[in-house]
Formats: structure tokens, C-alpha cells, sequence
């Protein structure tokens, strides 16, 4: 056969081939329309019923506890409120144990929970999970006076990261995530002096009282304690991270995408700072 | 046609020799291959040298939890960290579903092989849990905690092959895990009577395979359901009930739990509170019911750390309690061989409140309570 006809044949099936694929895939699109498969139910339901139905576990003050009346406050009631505002619904609030809360979303009992809930890597064949809205690990507390930006260089006394904590003492809650970490540390710094203390706001006032150069707590004990007591600042380094997310089910796509823009919509417009004042007090770090 | 010449011919002979030696170069090469292959493959894991466990408190024991941990390594290294802490007892679960799933003697003993060598290596002593039913051994769709009376022989087997396989490294039995509850008996009402028949079955079994295995009865959940309650049976009445039904002759050892929830170990014991020293109310039943002579083992217990568990006590307290609860049990509880804690590890995290009652992380980080329990197990002070 002759080079160019071989060619030329070639080239035919070459297009059918292709042809037959933007068949079969106009085919596959007109399915997925039509059948539904592609619809975000949820996000649907939400939109029509003008409600999102959220669960959480109202034990866990300020992120979620029940006022005199019954009703849920705290910081996720807020959260949750915030971000139905933006696609204009109501929230209805579901209460539930904590530990039944992701399962709830897998099983659609609830189209969200938002309830102070970590990441779980675990999950991510069952739910999906939001950015996060909120960064609860370890963090590095110090006097006021000796605050520093994380790495820079320290004068005597002065603590502004893990890097300065060569022969200082650190005071932790004994038995707590931080004493774990310091204990570590202490393997860098081996003239590390630990602190161990009952409870976080006992290393806290260890601090503010100068009998410990630093404290390495949680950030919601750290929140707490720098807002009522302006002796303490937080460094901005965290530690550990522990962040918490919403949990929203795995086949929402279109949910998943309206919190995610609603997250970002509210860290820009200053929604979730006010937020942070309103529940911890103003941030120290700031 | 011409013959070939003299030396064509000897150049044909040559390159067919060569051809020949060349094809049987290839096949020794491919034998060396296939011996190769077919050699067993050197195990990655080996169970090493016998180890002892150093303490000064030999009542000391934590419930391993090895039954799902899949690699060797990660079972072994649990078990020399169970060691390194100063534990010389563990309780570990060998589900009779895993050896027989699909019919009975089928005998699929690799991994509780595996777990019992390498404790027995790190000087470790077993308390074997015994329980789960196998489908085959079942009705459909109940769980694998529920068995019916019609099967207790065949637990009796899986008991008596169990003992007997295991008759130089395992001297400690618990049968079944907390039938006061019913989640535990497979859904239906509790049943006391029930329960001592199942005992009296495993027991004659596992005393058939070895006289010298102790075996363990009870595993009583603490709990204060009331009478008549579908959840469950106080741990007390259910206890009495099995003295009542004739089970004294049945168990050598009571196995306790001994959860503290949020009280210090020296809280007193009352029938009306769930704490610690409960289990001197089960000793006072075994007093009562003239089985003073018998010893109590904690199989079970402990406190948990969790932020918002509404049971749960700060981790410091956790800490001190737990201390404490040994130190107890040493000076002050002779009738007490063991108090083994829940849970010493999970294969992977459970994302609930669970994960909080562990000394070690799935990835082996030591908590705290860990480092301190090693430090009280070795003798250095606080």
C-alpha cells in the first residue's frame, strides 16, 4: 500500500477515535445531568428548607455550652451562625455526644457539625473536613514585657520561641501534651528547668508571677489567661497544631465549597477576630 | 548438492557445541534463580534474646490491645515498651473468631503465636481473654459476643486447644468479657446462670489441657443498672447470682474492672459509687460466699485524661491516681495479684475519648503517664 494512502487511513480512524470519545462523553455528561448524580443534595436541602442543620456537643465552653435557657451559645454557635448568614439560612442546632458527632455527619443525621472537632486524617474515606477555623495546639507563653517575634534575638530574660529556652524555666501542666513536649525538649536543652504544675492556668500564673521564664500550653488555656491577665502574651510560633474544623459529609461537594469561601469571607471581612475578642478577649498577640 | 567441506564441518560442530553450552549456561542460571526464590525469605523480625521486667511493685500490668496490630514489628515493640516500663503482666485479647472463622479446629494460631513468643521473650506474664464467636458457631446476624448454650462445647474446644497449645507460656485464662452487660452478651438479657454454665464448661476444658492453668471468671463491668434494667446487671448482684448458680468451683481468680472515673483510688468503696476500691465490695460477696482463699486480678481499669470526657480527670491526676492505685494495691490489697490497666496501646487512634486512656501513642510516643509509671516502676522518686 502506498505511504500516503497508509497514512491517510490512519488519520480516519485517528478522528473517529476522538470522535467517538466527545460522543461518549457529551453521552456521560447528559447522564450525570440528568440523573441527578452530579447534585450536591445536601447543599440543595439546605437552600430549600432555608435551614442548616448543625450538630455539636454543648459541654465544651466557649466554644459550645447551653445559657439558662437551654439555648446554645459559645464561639461555634457563632461560627455557625455567621456562615449561614452569608447564604442567607437559619441554623438548627442538633446537640450530641462529641464522640458520636462525625459518625452523625457520615450517616447524614446531620448535614454539618461544628463542635470544636480536630482534624482526623482518619476520617477522610468517611467525611470531609473544612479548612480550619480555629488553632488549638501548643503554644509558647511569656511575660509581657519579654514578647519577641518568633527567632529573633533575645536579650537576658527573654523567651520569644522554643529556640530561647536554653537554661530557662518552662512551666507546663503535669502529664499534658506541653509536658510531653518539654520533656523533649529537655533532650535539646538538657539545662531545661520543667515546671510541672495541677493545671495549665497554674503554669500561666507561674508566669505571670516571674517564677517561670515561659509556659507551653494549649492555645485556649493561653487565650484565656492572656486576656484576663495582662502580664502574659502568647508567641506566635505554635508549637504543636491541634486545629479545629467543621465536619461536613463527604458527597457535598457544593457545601464543602460554600464553607470554605464562607471561612475565608469571614477571616476577611474581620468576622472571626471579632469573633476571637468576643470569646477570649482581645488577642495579646496582636 | 555439495557436501560440505572438512572444515565447515568442524566450524557447524563448533558453533553447535557453543549453542549447547550457551543453553545450558542459561538453565544453571535459571536454577540458581529458582533455588534462590525459592528459598524462605529471612524473617524481618526475630524474637531475641530473653528479656526480664525490672520493679519494684510485681502487681504492676497493663491490657495490651495487639489483637488488630497487623505487623510484627509494632507488636513487638509495644511489648518491649510494656517491659521497658516495668509491667511484668499483661491481659490480651485472642478472639476465637481469628483462630476458627470458618469452621472448627481450623486452627489459625500465626499471630497469637507471635504475640505470646515475643511476651514470653520480653519476660512478660499473659493473661489470655478468651471469648468472640465465630459465625459458624452462631445464629445469623447476632454478634460474635452472643452464644447460646448449644455452643458452649465448642468454646470448651477452642478453650482446651488454646491451653493446651500454649500449656509452657500461658498459665492465666479469663473466660468471656463482662456479661453483666448485655451489649457484652450479645444483645439479650444478662444471664448469671448462663454465664457460670459457660464457665463450668471452659473451665472443665481448659483444666483437662492443663490442671495447672488458673483460670479467671467474671470480668464484671462496673455499673449501677438498676433491676431489670435491658443495659445491664449491677456487678455485685450479678456476682452473688453467680455464686447462687454454683459457680465458685468454676474460676480460680476473680477478674475485676476497676475504673476510677473521676475519683482518687481512696475513695471509699459504697454500692452506690463507681470507683477504684469497688472491687473491695466484690471481695467482701467472695468473703461472704467462703472464697476468701481466692485472689482477685484486675483486668481492666484505670482513669482517662480526656479534655471534655464528662469521666475524665486532668491529666496530672491521672497520673498521681494511677500511681497511687498500684502503690495500693501493693501495700494495702494482699488478696489483689494484678492490676492491669486499660489500655496500654492502640494500633491506631480512635479518635474518641478512648485514645486518653492509653500510656502510649499508636506511633509510640510515650505519654507522660507512661514516663512516670516507668519512673515509679523502677524506684526513682517524684
Amino acid at each position: 500500500m502506498p505511504t500516503a494512502k497508509r497514512t491517510e487511513r490512519r488519520l480516519r480512524w485517528a478522528w473517529l477515535a476522538l470522535a467517538g470519545l466527545l460522543l461518549l462523553a457529551a453521552l456521560s455528561l447528559l447522564f450525570w445531568r440528568t440523573t441527578g448524580l452530579g447534585r450536591d443534595r445536601t447543599w440543595e436541602h439546605i437552600l430549600a428548607a432555608g435551614q442548616w442543620r448543625v450538630g455539636l456537643d454543648p459541654s465544651f465552653p466557649p466554644f459550645e455550652a447551653l445559657d439558662a435557657a437551654g439555648q446554645p451559645i459559645g464561639f461555634d454557635v457563632d461560627l455557625a451562625r455567621a456562615i449561614a448568614a452569608t447564604w442567607g439560612v437559619e441554623v438548627q442546632f442538633e446537640g450530641l455526644g462529641f464522640d458520636g458527632l462525625v459518625d452523625a455527619v457520615q450517616t447524614g443525621r446531620l448535614e454539618s457539625a461544628i463542635s470544636a472537632l480536630p482534624y482526623q486524617p482518619e476520617r477522610t474515606q468517611d467525611v470531609a473536613f473544612s479548612p480550619a477555623y480555629f488553632e488549638a495546639g501548643l503554644v509558647l507563653v511569656t511575660p509581657a514585657g519579654d514578647k519577641l517575634e518568633a527567632g529573633a534575638a533575645v536579650g537576658a530574660g527573654a523567651v520569644g520561641s522554643l529556640d530561647d529556652l536554653a537554661g530557662r524555666r518552662l512551666a507546663v501542666e503535669w502529664g499534658s501534651e506541653g509536658d510531653v513536649q518539654a520533656r523533649l525538649l529537655r533532650r535539646r536543652f538538657p539545662d531545661l528547668v520543667l515546671l510541672p504544675e495541677d493545671t495549665p492556668q497554674a503554669a500561666l500564673l507561674a508566669v505571670a508571677e516571674g517564677q517561670a521564664d515561659a509556659a507551653l500550653v494549649d492555645h485556649i488555656s493561653a487565650l484565656q489567661a492572656s486576656a484576663a491577665d495582662p502580664r502574659l502574651a502568647i508567641s506566635p510560633e505554635v508549637i504543636v497544631s491541634d486545629p479545629y474544623v467543621i465536619v461536613l459529609p463527604r458527597k457535598a461537594p457544593e457545601l464543602q465549597r460554600q464553607v470554605s469561601t464562607a471561612l475565608q469571607t469571614l477571616q476577611a471581612d474581620g468576622t472571626l477576630d471579632a469573633l476571637m475578642a468576643h470569646w477570649f478577649g482581645p488577642t495579646p498577640t496582636e | 548438492m555439495s557436501r560440505p567441506s572438512f572444515y565447515a564441518r568442524i566450524a557447524a560442530g563448533a558453533a553447535f557445541v557453543s549453542r549447547r553450552r550457551g543453553l545450558l549456561l542459561k538453565l544453571l542460571m535459571l536454577a540458581a534463580l529458582a533455588a534462590l526464590i525459592s528459598l524462605p525469605p529471612r524473617p524481618l523480625v526475630t524474637v531475641g534474646p530473653q528479656q526480664t521486667v525490672s520493679t519494684i511493685n510485681p502487681k504492676l500490668g497493663v491490657h495490651t490491645r495487639l489483637t488488630d496490630e497487623v505487623e510484627e514489628w509494632k507488636i513487638k515493640r509495644t511489648l518491649e515498651m510494656v517491659r521497658a516500663m516495668g509491667a511484668p503482666w499483661i491481659v490480651e485479647y485472642f478472639p476465637w473468631a481469628y483462630v476458627e472463622p470458618d469452621r472448627p479446629g481450623q486452627g489459625l494460631w500465626q499471630h497469637s503465636d507471635m504475640v505470646i513468643q515475643h511476651a514470653s521473650a520480653q519476660g512478660l506474664e499473659v493473661i489470655a481473654r478468651l471469648g468472640f464467636a465465630p459465625q459458624w458457631a452462631r445464629p445469623k446476624d447476632t454478634s460474635p459476643l452472643y452464644l447460646d448454650e448449644e455452643h458452649y462445647a465448642a468454646f470448651g474446644d477452642y478453650v482446651y486447644e488454646f491451653v493446651r497449645r500454649y500449656r509452657d507460656q500461658v498459665n492465666y485464662i479469663i473466660i468471656w468479657n463482662e456479661p453483666n452487660l448485655s451489649l457484652e452478651w450479645g444483645y439479650r438479657p444478662v444471664d448469671p446462670a448462663g454465664y457460670t454454665r459457660m464457665l463450668q464448661v471452659a473451665y472443665t476444658r481448659a483444666k483437662e489441657a492443663n490442671p495447672a492453668v488458673q483460670v479467671l471468671g467474671g470480668a464484671l463491668a462496673p455499673t449501677l443498672a438498676p433491676p431489670g434494667s435491658e443495659w445491664g446487671m449491677d456487678d455485685l448482684h450479678y456476682l452473688q447470682a453467680m455464686y447462687d448458680a454454683g459457680a465458685a468451683p468454676y474460676f480460680d481468680i476473680l477478674a475485676a474492672h476497676a475504673y476510677g472515673g473521676k475519683f482518687a483510688p481512696d475513695e471509699p468503696a459504697a454500692p452506690d459509687a463507681i470507683n477504684f476500691a469497688r472491687i473491695e465490695l466484690l471481695r467482701a460477696i467472695m468473703v461472704a460466699n467462703g472464697d476468701e482463699a481466692k485472689p482477685i486480678m484486675i483486668t481492666e481499669g484505670g482513669w482517662n485524661d480526656h479534655p471534655r470526657w464528662t469521666r475524665a480527670v486532668r491529666p496530672g491526676q491521672r497520673i498521681s491516681y494511677t500511681l497511687r492505685a498500684f502503690q495500693k494495691a501493693l501495700e494495702e490489697w494482699p488478696w489483689v495479684d494484678v492490676v492491669a490497666l486499660w489500655a496500654f496501646r492502640y494500633p491506631a487512634p480512635a479518635r474518641t475519648y478512648q485514645d486518653y486512656f492509653t500510656f502510649v501513642t499508636p506511633d509510640f510516643q510515650t505519654k507522660a503517664i507512661y514516663l512516670e509509671t516507668q519512673r515509679y516502676a523502677h524506684g526513682q522518686e517524684n
